[in-house]
């Protein structure tokens, strides 16, 4: 059984190792780039979100290395998310690929246990534990390994050190095969990135990042704009969703997330009093709490016509206003340059930059112009 | 260091208190929040004109809302047919890359915010019961959200929340009257009369006529017969929102040009519940009910005999719709024998672009048709 999953971000790691310890062949197609986005385009309805046309490609790419079966995660949702699964693999054979598509959440789990048992026969059920100890052990360790990776960038003293580290260990840690190497790498790790030679200890400008799950997370999508702020820029950025919680939340393997996220939704009631199948209570409760965590600045990356995003947008401005926060609007589709995200990044990062730095003044010389707090 | 680590310190505890009178009190702290807007309870005193938009939604509800309001004893102010104005000033205070009807939604509140005393925002979460969660489009559910955090001087926004999944019909409408304080017994004979304006309007768009050539002879104006069914010798069906086949500044006069063409025109608006049903069986679950309808519309006329062409509106950026038309053009690849326009509008379409197009439709239909019967005869 070739079975295959659309790249988001470091979330093949964990589940490669799922897969393969369940005793299947993961199908881990190269890494989603420009020609990936282009293949997906030219068979996408038009104006779809961007996640659908870049994993519509990473699907063409999986099943041109041999998958057999792909899946993907389904739900009824007011959000176009949940038919990813059905309208992409209704196109793939449209398009004369012949696979098996296994919609996870949407089948009826008899279905999906009636596939894993006649691929890998019955004894699948009594590794299904293991397994997911597994998930959660790989998705444990990427998040650490990239939450310190994301402390250090800035702060190293020879750019490229952190990053090479990362991918060292990320790569060591996709070819583990035990729980106990798992956890080896996991603290070996974490005391080489802890042990990166740092410049002196600067008042570091610290960024939350906002906005829809794989726009944030999937770095050929925006740029890489977690590294490209952390080495080029010199900005701690931190996403407010993770692969992690991705992985994890919808499994119940870590009741922490669940309380994060039904406080984030506790506080988001009083702008969206109904649930709209997004990511929106992490946007809006992350930029409620970002001042309250200590961050400078708020970046909200989210792919052009997503709805839910696109609703937060209206009522961002308005938070950020209240909360004398700056906040960065990126909008990605296919046709946005990498130079002039770029740009805008940059520019942005001046501001949390000089009001942080030179204090008091420049911020009341910023603040009397419009005579409100500044937002891009 | 230190200093900052006192100043972040403080801003916690200054935004830990913001945050604790948003937990105890969701919305009345939001609208404090807001400042200028903070709205005490709403006191709409009988007589009050109450605004309602002319946009999304409004050609579904808007017979029941006017004879339930009046019955209520309020003033019902719609706004006008959409016109550039309004389509200008709602471009120009809209988030740039949503659709054009909520766009024109925008428009058409400003239009209002400084003539009527109330303007009433539905907010649509779910407009049927089923055995799985049905939703409208995102933006319906907050569209009166968006409004909320855009505009910083409407006079008082009424909300409507209609939630079938959850409660049935008449406990929105109960709650709608609550909220202007009209009593019980008044409330349930302007109900009563508002469900039978209701009917009447729906028993208009299943004879053929258009949205708002149905709204026309609820008031007694405009032909007696649904013009568009007319003539023609082909036939056309439009499939798409009431919001896009009832405006005509959106679909820039599509349905009048396809009449001009000499064709007659069907929509998706005269389809009754029934063959919506009859059809949604085959489908594949939705949870979209609107989009649902349109994809079981569309799937009903590419399998009808007499109609020729059908033609797929959609507003740019539209989310449900973007999926659903891979799914029409699916539905239509397999063993269908017929036509599909898309017509993908915004607030730059030309009303020229429109006409060419359909034009050149009809006139293959037509082709094909000639083609057909010569076939046919030999």
């Amino acid at each position: 059984m070739k079975i295959a999953f659309p790249h988001m971000g470091n979330a093949c790691i964990p589940l490669r190792g799922l897969v393969e310890y369940l005793g299947a062949e993961a199908v881990v197609p190269e890494r989603p780039h420009r020609g990936t986005l282009d293949r997906g385009v030219r068979h996408a309805p038009e104006f779809v979100c961007l996640p659908f046309k870049i994993t519509l490609g990473d699907c063409m790419n999986a099943l041109d290395n041999g998958a057999e079966v792909l899946a993907m995660v389904c739900g009824m949702w007011a959000c176009r998310f949940g038919y990813y699964g059905q309208v992409q693999h209704m196109i793939l054979k449209d398009l004369g690929y012949h696979f098996d598509s296994l919609r996870i959440g949407r089948e009826d789990p008899r279905v999906i246990w009636e596939k894993f048992s006649r691929y890998l026969g019955k004894s699948v059920l009594l590794k299904a534990p293991g397994a997911l100890a597994m998930l959660r052990a790989k998705a444990v360790a990427v998040e650490e390994m990239e939450s310190i990776a994301r402390k250090v960038r800035p702060r190293e003293a020879r750019k490229g050190d952190a990053d090479a580290l990362l991918e060292r260990y990320l790569e060591e840690l996709d070819a583990a095969s035990t729980l106990r190497r798992v956890r080896e790498l996991r603290e070996e790790s974490r005391e080489a990135l802890r042990s990166v030679p740092l410049r002196g200890e600067e008042d570091i400008v610290r960024v939350r990042i906002v906005g829809e799950l794989y726009v944030l997370l999937e770095p050929s999508l925006n740029f890489d704009l977690v590294r490209r702020l952390g080495t080029h820029l010199g900005v701690e950025a931190q996403p407010v969703l993770s692969t992690y919680r991705w992985l994890l939340s919808p499994l119940w393997l870590d009741p922490f997330l669940h309380l994060h996220s039904s406080r984030f939704r506790r506080l988001t009631r009083s702008y969206l009093p109904y649930i709209l199948g997004g990511e929106e209570h992490m946007t809006i409760g992350g930029t409620l709490d970002a001042k309250r965590d200590g961050y400078d600045g708020v970046i909200h990356a989210y792919p052009l016509t997503c709805m839910p995003e696109n609703i937060c947008r209206t009522i961002l401005p308005h938070i950020c206003n209240g909360g004398d926060i700056p906040l960065l609007d990126l909008c990605y589709d296919e046709h946005t340059s990498p130079v002039g995200t770029a740009t805008r990044l940059e520019a942005f990062v001046d501001m949390p930059r000089s009001r942080k730095g030179n204090g008091d003044a420049i911020l009341s010389r910023h603040t009397s112009l419009s005579g409100q707090p500044c937002c891009l | 260091m230190g200093s900052s680590r006192r100043g972040r310190a403080a801003d916690r505890q200054g935004l830990l208190v913001g945050i604790m009178k948003n937990g105890e009190n969701g919305k009345e702290a939001a609208l404090m929040e807001t400042g200028e807007r903070a709205q005490a309870p709403l006191r709409v005193e009988r007589g009050m004109s109450v605004g309602v938009p002319r946009a999304l939604m409004f050609y579904k509800y808007y017979p029941f809302l006017k004879t339930f309001l009046e019955g209520c004893g309020y003033e019902v102010l719609a706004s006008p047919p959409t016109n550039i104005k309004i389509l200008g000033s709602g471009t120009d205070v809209c988030v740039d890359d949503i659709c054009v009807a909520v766009k024109v939604l925008f428009g058409h509140v400003r239009y209002l915010e400084d003539k009527a005393d109330v303007v009433l925002i539905p907010r649509l979460v779910s407009v049927e019961k089923r055995d799985y969660d049905t939703f409208t489009c995102p933006k319906l559910i907050a569209a009166p959200d968006m409004i909320r955090y855009t505009f910083s001087h409407l006079p008082a926004s009424l909300e409507f929340t209609v939630d079938i999944g959850k409660a049935p019909w008449w406990w929105s409408c109960l709650r709608l009257g609550m909220s202007l304080g009209v009593p019980l017994r008044k409330m349930a004979g302007a109900y009563l009369a508002a469900m039978r304006e209701l009917a009447r309007y729906q028993a208009l768009l299943r004879r053929g006529f258009l949205p708002p050539e149905a709204l026309g002879r609820l008031e007694g104006k405009g032909p007696a017969f649904p013009p568009n069914l007319v003539r023609g010798d082909v036939t056309v069906a439009v499939v798409g929102h009431p919001y896009l086949i009832g405006d005509p500044l959106i679909n820039k006069r599509l349905l009048h040009w396809l009449d001009a063409c000499g064709a007659r025109v069907l929509s998706s608006t005269m389809l009754s519940e029934e063959e919506i049903l009859r059809e949604e069986r085959r489908l594949p679950p939705l949870s979209w009910s609107y989009e649902k309808e349109l994809l079981a519309a569309a799937s009903h006329f590419t399998r009808r005999r007499d109609v020729d062409g059908v033609i797929y509106l959609t507003s740019f950026g539209c989310g449900p719709d973007s999926m659903i038309t891979e799914m029409v053009r699916h539905e239509l690849d397999h063993g269908r024998d017929g036509a599909l326009l898309e017509m993908v509008l915004d607030e730059h379409s030309a009303e020229s672009g429109v006409r060419t197009r359909v034009e050149a439709f009809v006139d293959m239909l037509r082709y094909h048709k000639s083609k057909a019967c010569v076939r046919g005869g030999t």
